[in-house]
């Protein structure tokens, strides 16, 4: 009995799957990645690492965007990404949840702009920008960015752009550019 | 599952409904009533020690680098705020290890279909996925060894290192998708289920209880 229906356009188990999967390589790479987020994290540069740092760990949201171009799929991405790391790895217990969400939601926001008509380089500029000021906001009050100097609050910003226009944006941008090359996904 | 544990899902409520109040929440007080508490409940349950340790000593540089960061680059009561911050990364720890450390991951992807009807193309998709965990980090190494074989090392920033992984991806999530098919996997369908969870009313009442008064005294009383 057949009963997959490959038409339909919402989740299917595939989709859950793939998602989950690369969440869970994401996750071993993320491992070998956070010796050195911690050791600059140790030190008062904190916020430095958090946002230098940052676009690495927002990278599962439009990754999933742009290679199921789906509406939800950054935030459905992200999600899965940080249950897993919330489940398998985390030393950041209930924030990786609430954190992946929000960042999520900045991506998502940014694809939304375009009307989920662009996955490219407009879509991912887009979802960068969305990003970098939902999280921040979302620093402000989880972190406490709202108690640090003006100074070190503008040079963090910039950083963070910086971090999530490479990792979420460059990045994903060269690696959708392989994946499209190689005529894997239609 | 022992009766006299609370509910998988009531701990998941408890976490997202008291962590995302700790985000605004001013007081160093509060967080170490719930450092406290959560830690009350790990031995109750009779989490493991070392992992608890383990993971509190991983947390302990950010916890540091959280709290000299304020007392340098701070404005207006430094030391208070360094406190907030420091005591903030342990409680939103322990309230993620209630969940984490008490209940398998199973039990919790199941409860959370039972009683929040989280779609089962998700829990099933993600439990299935898990299941690999093993194999996956099996192939990440053989990702890594495979390139190096050709005189290339993947780092983090390489496109290839995510292509090879993507692949896999696209494999594995197929041929997982159509084994749980071929299995009787109908998306969407109701299922028969043979896993029981007991949620008795209280635990709701718990719950709704415990997020309430962390309100009242972290946005209405106020304590240090």
């Amino acid at each position: 009995m057949q009963t997959v229906d490959h038409t339909k356009k919402g989740w299917s188990v595939k989709d859950v799957i793939f998602l989950a999967i690369i969440a869970i390589f994401f996750g071993i790479i993320y491992q070998v990645w956070s010796f050195a987020y911690y050791a600059i994290a140790a030190t008062p540069l904190k916020p430095y690492a958090n946002d230098l740092t940052l676009g690495v760990w927002i990278m599962a949201g439009p990754l999933a965007g742009v290679l199921l171009k789906k509406v939800g799929a950054s935030v459905v991405g992200e999600l899965l990404a940080a249950a897993v790391e919330m489940l398998l790895f985390s030393s950041w217990g209930a924030s990786t949840l609430i954190s992946g969400f929000i960042q999520g939601i900045g991506n998502e926001l940014g694809f939304a702009a375009t009307g989920y008509k662009n996955w490219g380089r407009l879509g991912l500029l887009l979802s960068a920008i969305g990003s970098t000021i939902i999280t921040f906001v979302w620093d402000w009050f989880q972190s406490g960015y709202s108690e640090y100097h003006v100074g070190l609050l503008v040079s963090l910003f910039v950083i963070r752009f910086v971090s999530i226009g490479f990792f979420s944006g460059v990045l994903v941008y060269w690696i959708k550019k392989l994946v499209n090359r190689s005529g894997l996904i239609k | 599952m022992s009766s006299k544990r609370i509910n998988p899902t009531i701990l998941v409520i408890i976490m997202l409904g008291i962590g995302l109040q700790i985000t605004f929440a001013h007081s160093v007080s509060t967080n170490i009533v719930v450092i406290f508490v959560t830690c009350l409940y790990l031995c109750y349950c009779k989490a493991s020690g070392k992992l608890l340790i383990l993971t509190s000593l991983y947390a302990f540089p950010l916890a540091l680098g959280s709290w000299w960061s304020f007392i340098m680059f701070g404005t207006g009561d430094v030391w208070h705020t360094a406190w907030i911050y420091a005591s903030r990364v342990y409680a939103y720890l322990y309230l993620g290890a209630i969940v984490t450390l008490t209940v398998s991951v199973k039990n919790i992807l199941l409860s959370l279909s039972l009683h929040l009807k989280l779609s089962s193309t998700f829990v099933y998709g993600l439990l299935a996925s898990f299941n690999l965990l093993g194999r996956i980090k099996h192939q990440y190494k053989t990702i890594r060894y495979s390139a190096m074989m050709r005189g290339t090392t993947y780092h983090f920033w390489n496109p290839s290192l995510y292509l090879r992984v993507i692949i896999v991806a696209l494999n594995w999530s197929q041929d997982l998708a159509e084994a749980m098919t071929s299995q009787g996997f109908t998306e969407g369908a109701a299922r028969t289920l043979t896993y029981k969870d007991n949620l008795p009313k209280w635990q709701w009442c718990l719950a709704t209880f415990l997020i309430l008064l962390y309100f009242v005294f972290s946005f209405l009383v106020r304590p240090w």
